[in-house]
């Protein structure tokens, strides 16, 4: 499967070269795109001094217009899958590979990179917001997403094309919701994921309470009046 | 309604459509735009002009005071506007993210055309 990594980055200056040049010297049989996102930071200037294939947005579209254009990227030329990466360290990228042979395996349309696919997810306050989505989706659709909050998705070709050429696609947890309800077959893969080593996480109190409201909204009401393909 | 709301009524709904004029000829507004404000600002006059209208309307409604009755049809009027706006907002950033994108896509084919070229 021709497989193309897409790692959004806002200011991610500190650790872009990190993660991109791991990808680079060890994992060089995927293709990769950064897609700056109208970075303050000089990001853009470390691409381009690298030598990296980057999408350079003039101005910042946020988390969901960045990886579309990463997507659309991928869906002009001609990718199987598409891989959600984060630009700052996260993820680990040994676990793309069983991510995509379980995609084959399993036929799925979407694998998850999990934190909980056989681990337990532990309570604390950080996790009750990803319980408490796992349980509306269980509810509206039926299927038990052990870690919707993950950030490591993996796209197949008929995701691409949706995600490319539609507005709210966004990967959030209520797209994967609402993509399961249109038949898309979701699955999960064990993975590790590191503390961010550098920079400021975009979560703070205000903005998660926003988030969960927004998750909700889509998935318990908006998700029902949405045309299903 | 008193004489002086009515008054009101129809001095700002004239001053709404000279401020629209103003703004279409310094080119600020565009003409199909520039429709609602134009109905708005008749409604007003309207209102103004022949109260027995408002009286009528808040009778139905059951509204008491017929004043009430002008606030909210303004309310309302102004309401359905603001969804309209929102509308319009969604397609604008959905016009500016499919721009952005499909500029960066194109500028990244240019940068590695003039690679290979040298």
């Amino acid at each position: 499967m021709k497989t193309l990594i897409v790692i959004p980055a806002y200011n991610e200056a500190q650790n872009i070269e990190r993660v991109v040049n791991n990808l680079i010297d060890n994992y060089n049989q995927f293709d990769y795109i950064i897609v700056n996102d109208g970075s303050k930071d000089n990001t853009a200037e470390i691409c381009e001094r690298n030598n990296y294939n980057y999408l350079d947005l003039p101005i910042n579209l946020g988390l969901a217009g960045a990886f579309q254009a990463g997507v659309r990227y991928a869906y002009e030329n001609g990718y199987d899958a598409v891989i959600q990466y984060d630009g700052d360290g996260q993820h680990e990228a040994s676990y793309i590979q069983p991510m995509i042979e379980s995609m084959i395996e399993t036929n799925s349309d979407i694998v998850i990179g999990s934190r909980f696919a056989t681990k337990k997810k532990p309570f604390s306050l950080r996790m009750l917001g990803s319980r408490m989505i796992t349980m509306a989706i269980k509810m509206t659709t039926g299927k038990k997403i052990k870690d919707p909050t993950s950030g490591m998705r993996l796209f197949n070709r008929k995701m691409i094309e949706k995600i490319a050429q539609n507005i709210n696609y966004g990967p959030e947890p209520d797209t994967i919701s609402y993509l399961v309800s249109c038949g898309a077959k979701v699955s999960e893969v064990q993975v590790e994921m590191h503390e961010r080593v550098a920079g400021e996480s975009y979560l703070n109190l205000t903005r998660s309470a926003r988030y969960m409201t927004n998750m909700f909204v889509s998935i318990f009401l908006v998700q029902f009046f949405r045309s299903k393909e | 309604m008193s004489v002086t709301l009515r008054i009101v009524l129809i001095v700002m709904s004239i001053l709404t459509s000279i401020y629209v004029l103003v703004q279409i000829r310094k080119s600020q507004l565009k003409i199909e735009e520039a429709s609602f404000w134009f109905f708005f600002s008749a409604i007003l006059i309207l209102m103004g002009l022949f109260p027995q209208i408002v009286n009528f309307g808040a009778k139905i409604f059951g509204v008491q005071a017929p004043v009430n009755f002008v606030f909210l049809g303004i309310i309302f009027i102004l309401i359905i506007r603001l969804f309209h706006l929102n509308v319009k907002l969604s397609q604008l950033e959905n016009k500016v993210e499919n721009l952005t994108q499909r500029y960066s896509i194109d500028e990244n084919n240019r940068r590695k055309e003039s690679k290979k070229v040298q």
